[in-house]
């Protein structure tokens, strides 16, 4: 169990670790220029590509998604690129659209918008984006005080699961692995699917935003599909 | 909004009409042509004066303005700040939406209606079981925003998104995409005003059930709530298809 939570961590700490480059170009970027606009965002584009470079097995996608008001020729901008060509990601921003793609209510942009601390969002259903189910991690950009965005790393939830197949199936009891909102990321228990709830605290992980729930804790939860 | 109307160059919309059969008929081709021409926009005289300025008697304006509702030209709303309100063609998409929906076969609309039960009543009930307080918080984020809608348009694409919402509070991509298929379908046809315009606030208080049997994880209320807001949806458009095969 201890090996299912070291290679979590290991996998989430390597994606941050990509996003802290990606992070640093965005603000060598924006002082750099003196109207900050899309044309800027080209510069950053290698350092998106060598992230999702560095881990194919692992992201579905990155980059940084701009705080309205900041670009110069844009309210509102994703530079977002997916694996593996990679492809920009042309998403919806017409706020009068039924498909409207409004990141700044997401959780994966307000949350870090308001602590100024990395964040992991999901599993959730990203709809309007990629419409896949969906692991995305996030930390703020700023300037001194001046919040830029977020840059970001999507992990597709199906990926991370087969990223932890061996320590998930080594494990001799069932478990999981739960986020904040008791929602299963991962779990080696047909009865407990990546997306259902289990309303057990389990054992809280350090460095990641979610417990671990072995199979004494689990038995007594309900039996939520 | 009432000066538009009164303020029309001579009145020539208004002006009497002759005496002579058919006057329901005759009042609202001129109304429906001067609607479709853009020359009326927003809200139509008081019924005993406009009646006066077309010389006719309060019965026939009546009727000819039941025959326009049911054109989706000019909705009712009562009470204060009530009256006769011209609803299109200042949408351009209405009359292609009444064509689709005229050529629609029942069973094709029965299907429709088939399809959404399945996909939305069982979102609901998986919303019901997997929903977090932040999934529930965004439904009635997005409820309120249908309620504080204006327009028909906002309010389609508030309704779709709650329908969308409670998708991806299931759990399910699969659910969330068939849900987004089926407003891009359906979801204008919904909101398409023909008699009675729907009622806004039925469909809010509708949608806040839903949402509070979501929350108490009542899953089997969650969908049964939900199947039923989605046969009334259905019956309203079948009675529309019928009465614009009927031509009436």
């Amino acid at each position: 169990m201890n090996e299912l939570a070291d290679r979590a961590r290991s996998i989430i700490e390597e994606v941050f670790a990509s996003l802290e480059e990606i992070r640093e170009s965005v603000v060598t970027c924006y002082r750099s220029s003196a109207g900050f606009c899309t044309a800027d965002l080209a510069g950053v584009r290698p350092e998106i590509f060598r992230c999702l470079g560095r881990a194919p097995e692992t992201l579905a996608g990155a980059g940084m998604i701009v705080a309205p008001g900041v670009l110069a020729d844009r309210p509102r901008w994703l530079e977002w690129w997916q694996a593996p060509d990679p492809t920009f990601l042309d998403v919806d921003l017409d706020p009068g659209s039924l498909d409207f793609y409004d990141y700044t209510a997401a959780e994966w942009f307000a949350v870090p918008e308001r602590t100024r601390h990395r964040h992991i969002v999901g599993p959730y259903v990203d709809y309007g984006g990629t419409d896949t189910y969906m692991l995305t991690l996030t930390a703020p950009v700023e300037d001194g005080p001046r919040f830029l965005g977020v840059v970001g790393a999507d992990v597709r939830a199906a990926r991370f699961e087969a990223l932890l197949l061996a320590e998930l199936t080594a494990c001799p009891t069932e478990v999981a692995l739960v986020n904040a909102e008791g929602r299963v990321v991962v779990a080696n228990s047909p009865r407990h699917p990546a997306g259902s709830l289990l309303h057990e605290a389990g054992e809280r992980l350090p460095g990641l935003p979610w417990a671990l729930v072995s199979a004494r804790q689990a038995a007594g939860a309900s039996a939520n599909p | 909004m009432l000066d538009s109307v009164t303020q029309l160059p001579d009145a020539a919309v208004f002006s009497p009409l002759d005496d002579g059969s058919g006057r329901v008929e005759v009042v609202v081709r001129r109304l429906g042509e001067a609607i479709a021409l853009g020359l009326v926009t927003d809200q139509l005289p008081a019924e005993l004066e406009l009646a006066a300025q077309l010389n006719v008697s309060t019965v026939t304006l009546r009727a000819a303005l039941a025959a326009l509702r049911e054109r989706g030209l000019v909705e009712t709303r009562r009470g204060r700040g009530g009256g006769t309100f011209v609803v299109g063609p200042a949408d351009p998409s209405t009359a292609r939406l009444r064509t689709r929906l005229r050529e629609l076969s029942s069973s094709e609309l029965r299907e429709i209606g088939d399809y959404r039960c399945a996909i939305a009543g069982t979102a609901a009930r998986l919303a019901a079981l997997r929903a977090s307080a932040d999934n529930v918080a965004r439904l009635r984020h997005v409820v309120g925003r249908l309620e504080a809608a204006t327009s028909t348009g906002e309010r389609r694409r508030a309704d779709g998104r709650f329908h969308i919402e409670v998708a991806a509070a299931a759990q399910s991509v699969r659910l969330t995409r068939a849900e987004i298929d089926i407003q891009g379908e359906v979801g204008e046809l919904l909101w398409l005003p023909y008699g009675e315009a729907v009622d806004p606030a039925l469909v809010v208080s509708s949608h806040r059930e839903v949402i509070e049997a979501i929350s108490a994880r009542d899953a089997e209320r969650a969908r049964t709530l939900t199947e039923e807001h989605i046969d009334k949806g259905i019956e309203r458009l079948m009675e529309l298809h019928w009465r614009l095969v009927a031509g009436r």
